[in-house]
């Protein structure tokens, strides 16, 4: 809730502190709200309370379905009134209490008189209302006044109506569609304001078309718009009409650039602006075509207001990310930003020159960032940390003083998101430059002597244990993971007893002293701590003699649990204790695919520490649940694979089907998932006629027919196939619903009792080789990859064929594989030549499978690719190139 | 899309916001860090000096006028620029109610007429008598046309 507006001190002068506000409360309001009722209105009086109301809905109050209803009822007899003031107020009111569409009816007569009214202010505010309050059926009455009112000579009336349709598209776009006339008239109109309007209302109707939104665009750019928005408009327009006729960039003609840069002279600072960033983000822009947008925001730059100049910054900082070079000129504009009292300012200024910096300015820049950084919020120390770890990766020679830099700022006060940035950094450089490795790691254990959050703690802890053992020296860690066992809360002691066992696994000579260690960690406080030592002591085993450690202990203390932690937890939650102990083998491997509405975070960083991300929780337990309650289908054996459902029909037909792929060893289920969205239909014994002439390996062995399909609650039917064992066998099916259809009595909801056999067609649904493959990530892929030995490796190479550009090949080879792709790797950056793209999986029969992918591409765009394998059986490696040769 | 409108008096408390699109749980987070951030840096700004800041992917315009400071945050196609075309609009419809720059107690003795104007921002260009408003406003009361629409706006 808002804070309510309260009187600060009795004592002040009463003029300056009296609100008219004071006290205020909504049960007094909806009291006072009676007036409207008298029938002697009082137009002052009635003003006075509608601004009470207002104030409380603006304070974040809010009214019970009831106080609405009872307000809104008194606010209608406030029509009454002839008062211009106090109509105006009622509008105002109505809309803010959004009445429910039963109550609607009650003030629709009089808004549609005041829609036909003389007085211009009445037409355009009870459009407004109107329109805002209406459905569809009471839209086709009012339909024709609207469209008069876009032409109507008052702009403020035209205005009025054209935002309303941009509302109303929403809701009712088939209606609104059909005033295209009236709109495209609108848009020729003298009147700044209505032309702006007109444009987006315009262009919003046929945003679909892509011919028209084309024809759009080339008459408006021939002309002149005359509202500096309307003009802002048209260029975004342009801008996408740009990017969807993917002409030929080479030949150097690209359409309407002309009229883009001839904006960028335009008097209005926002269409200059507008212009500028359209130029920059226009796919594969060229440096010439650069020039002109990068010198008017560099003039931005020295601007006296700090809007220009952020926007300025903000535009040069991303082209930098792509343009390095093409932003150098506006470096020394950039330096004074450094200084500059708005800190997003100085910060963009910052990152952007770290990014266009060349390596013998690094020093420099960074005595600048060093006195800057004091005096900004964490946030912002964090962008800069970020863009100083992608300067290291850059100029590895530099890493001395950036890491220096970053062990310094690791010192100082911080909360917990700024210090995780930068040991996260840290982690990274060690890992990509291996001459930072020792600096980093001692800077890292030097943290940890003073950390305050445990998370940290554990987590550089568990990371000493990987790479410690590696170094040349590896017993000068020892001391200050040891002291974590003296000094630290229970979690952080259990993580450095791991790290002490690791080092022991790994370090012959240092085992017999880790035993000792390992030994006083017995009589700790924590059970996890002592569980710990006692477990290490016993795997390690051999009494602490300078001996070889084992491979499988190494597995065990190294190995990556490759199950994500979201479905053990679950499953443990799942498992009743019995006389059967918990197999973890039983876990589920699948990482569900996040649904678009999920996927908001935007450009997620390789995290330094950690696993990826865990998946949400999967569906894969509630598909195997299903299956293993029919009958027909329990001696399949263990699910292997669910696939994402594929529509087979188009959307709004009559009835709705998409198919689940569940994939067993030997055998596969199509899951038909079926809806029907007929009111006057009852579907009964609904079947899938399933043609499998195209798929020769597949033998159907079993249907599971769907009784009864009433409206509009989905039901499944199921068709089992079987296959060769361990074969990934593809093959193409044809489908067919079939069923007995029944007319429903829509007023009583009684079917029929006779029915008539009917059939539907569906699409076509494939088995793909990419069926037989889970997505499953990987922490470190360099290490699973070492770990995996060139044992079964096939390496190979292929020619693509001309493509757009890598991003689609990438693509392209990521879907035909259906593996996870690790570390970020597929995302390709836009220009770039070259890629390597990591990928990770696990085949049928729980292969655990690894791709390297490096791609190429020449000038005329020809892709050539090396495919490199490994995985736990050289078949299957054998078998991901077959699938690629073929794909 | 416009995310949040917001007026406050000198000492921080709200006289009027309006949230779009922004879970409740979130509106508090957002309340107190615009408030925090007018404290930090309004201090001796000049009336209608527009200022800038960005958190994460969400711009915010703000400035101060007379006793009250004005807050807009947006995303997306609401970046700086479009906000800074808003704030304007809303700071000199505020101005002309008010007749002058708002004290806090003008502010709230006006608040039905500022409530009504910012809504008919449209119609008052139009009617009003002076050829100057309507050369102020031009070209940009149309964007809080689109506001009032769009982000629910409708009378702050």
């Amino acid at each position: 809730m808002a804070q309510p507006y309260l009187k600060k001190d009795d004592d002040h002068d009463d003029e300056a502190d009296y609100s008219p506000f004071l006290g205020i409360e909504k049960g007094a309001v909806l009291q006072e709200a009676r007036v409207f009722n008298d029938p002697q209105l009082d137009p002052r009086r009635c003003s006075q309370v509608i601004t009470k109301l207002l104030y409380l809905l603006n304070q974040g109050e809010t009214f019970t379905k009831v106080e609405a209803t009872e307000v809104f009822f008194a606010v209608t007899k406030l029509f009454q009134s002839r008062d211009l003031g106090l109509r105006r107020m009622v509008y105002v009111i109505i809309k803010e209490l959004s009445p429910s569409a039963d109550e609607v009816i009650i003030v629709t007569s009089s808004l549609m008189k005041d829609m036909t009214s003389k007085t211009d202010m009445y037409r355009a505010n009870a459009i407004r209302v109107l329109c805002r309050i209406t459905d569809g059926t009471l839209l086709t009455q009012i339909e024709r006044y609207l469209k008069q009112a876009i032409v109507d000579k008052n702009p403020v009336v035209a205005s009025a109506a054209l935002v309303s349709g941009i509302h109303l598209l929403q809701t009712n776009p088939e209606i609104v569609k059909r005033w295209s006339n009236e709109v495209q008239e609108a848009v020729q109109s003298r009147a700044a304001l209505v032309q702006f309007h007109a444009l987006a209302l315009l262009h919003q109707i046929r945003q679909n078309d892509r011919l028209a939104v084309n024809k759009l665009v080339s008459s408006l750019t021939r002309g002149s718009v005359r509202s500096p928005l309307a003009q802002c408009l048209l260029i975004r327009y342009t801008s996408q009409v740009i990017r969807e006729s993917a002409s030929n960039t080479q030949t150097g003609d690209r359409p309407f650039y002309d009229f883009l840069e001839g904006c960028l002279r335009h008097k209005a600072e926002m269409v200059i602006f507008e212009a500028a960033r359209a130029i920059t983000e226009l796919n594969g822009v060229t440096n010439r075509e650069l020039t002109p947008a990068i010198t008017v925001l560099q003039l931005f730059l020295s601007s006296t207001k700090p809007v220009l100049r952020f926007a300025a910054v903000r535009t040069l900082n991303k082209v930098a990310m792509t343009h390095p070079i093409a932003v150098t000129n506006c470096n020394i504009d950039m330096e004074s930003l450094i200084s500059d009292q708005n800190r997003s300012i100085a910060t963009l200024a910052i990152t952007t020159l770290l990014k266009t910096g060349n390596e013998s300015s690094v020093d420099r820049l960074m005595k600048q960032i060093t006195t800057f950084m004091s005096d900004i919020a964490d946030e912002f120390k964090i962008v800069v940390i970020e863009a100083i770890r992608s300067l290291c990766l850059k100029f590895p020679l530099k890493h001395r003083s950036l890491m220096n830099f970053l062990s310094n700022i690791l010192r100082e006060e911080g909360g917990f998101e700024y210090k995780k940035a930068i040991v996260d950094s840290i982690v990274i450089l060690i890992r990509d430059i291996p001459e930072a490795k020792e600096s980093g790691l001692l800077h890292l254990c030097e943290f940890i002597e003073d950390c305050e959050f445990t998370y940290l703690s554990t987590q550089i802890l568990h990371f000493l244990g990987i790479e410690g053992p590696k170094t040349s020296d590896p017993s000068k860690y020892i001391r200050y993971i040891y002291n974590r066992v003296h000094l630290e809360n229970a979690t952080v002691r259990a993580g450095a007893v791991s790290t002490l066992a690791k080092f022991g696994a790994m370090v012959d000579s240092l085992k017999p002293r880790i035993f000792v260690l390992l030994r006083r960690c017995l009589f700790d406080t924590d059970d996890e701590v002592r569980d710990r030592a006692t477990l290490y002591l016993n795997t390690l085993g051999t009494d602490g003699a300078v001996v070889e450690t084992g491979e499988d202990v190494k597995e065990f203390l190294f190995g990556s649990l490759d199950i994500p932690l979201v479905n053990l937890e679950r499953s443990l939650k799942n498992y009743e204790p019995s006389e059967e102990s918990f197999d973890i083998n039983s876990v589920p491997k699948e990482v569900k695919i996040q649904p678009l509405a999920e996927k908001k975070a935007p450009g997620k960083k390789p995290t330094g520490l950690g696993g990826p991300p865990p998946g949400p929780p999967s569906t894969i337990d509630a598909y195997e649940k299903l299956l293993s309650s029919i009958p027909e289908f329990t001696n399949f054996g263990k699910l292997f694979k669910s696939s994402a459902p594929v529509e087979l029909t188009e959307a709004e037909t009559e009835y709705a089907v998409s198919v689940v792929k569940h994939i067993f060893d030997g055998h596969v289920v199509f899951q038909y998932n079926c809806t029907n969205t007929i009111p006057e239909q009852l579907l009964e014994n609904v079947t899938v006629i399933v043609d499998a002439s195209e798929a020769e390996e597949f033998a159907e062995v079993a249907s599971k027919p769907l009784r009864s399909l009433p409206y509009d609650s989905p039901g499944q039917t199921f068709v089992a196939f079987e296959k060769p064992e361990g074969v990934p066998a593809v093959g193409k099916f044809s489908n067919m619903l079939r069923f007995i259809v029944k007319e429903v009595d829509p007023s009583t909801g009684e079917a029929e009792d006779d029915g008539v056999e009917d059939e539907y067609q569906l699409e076509e649904l494939e088995v793909v080789a990419a069926d037989y493959m889970l997505k499953v990530g990987v922490s470190n892929f360099r290490n699973a990859w070492e770990s995996m030995g060139p044992d079964c490796e096939r390496v190979d190479e292929y020619g693509l064929g001309p493509r757009e550009n890598l991003a689609e090949a990438v693509n392209a080879v990521i879907n035909l594989l259906g593996m996870q792709p690790c570390e970020g790797t597929e995302v390709v950056p836009s220009n770039s030549r070259s890629h390597t793209c990591l990928l990770s999986g696990v085949y049928i029969g729980n292969v655990k499978v690894l791709v390297r992918l490096q791609f190429g591409i020449d000038g005329p765009k020809d892709v050539a690719m090396k495919l490199a394998v490994r995985s736990e059986d050289e078949a299957v490696s054998d078998v991901i190139h077959e699938i690629v040769a073929s794909g | 899309m416009i995310l949040a409108v917001l007026f406050a008096n000198s000492e921080g408390n709200i006289l009027v916001e309006r949230f779009n699109g922004v879970p409740a749980e979130e509106r508090l987070h957002w309340r107190s860090f615009l408030v925090k951030l007018g404290a930090d840096n309004l201090k001796g700004v000049k009336n209608e000096e527009l200022l800038v800041a960005s958190h994460k992917s969400v711009y915010i315009v703000y400035t101060v006028l007379g006793d009250v400071s004005v807050y807009v945050v947006g995303k997306d196609e609401y970046d700086e620029l479009a906000l800074a075309e808003v704030i304007f609009v809303i700071t000199s419809a505020v101005k002309d109610v008010c007749g002058k720059l708002p004290t806090e107690r003008l502010f709230l003795d006006k608040y039905g007429r500022i409530c009504l104007t910012l809504d008919e921002i449209i119609w008052k260009i139009f009617f009003s008598s002076g050829l100057e408003l309507m050369e102020l406003l031009d070209g940009h009361c149309d964007i809080l046309a689109l506001i009032g629409y769009h982000c629910d706006l409708r009378s702050v």
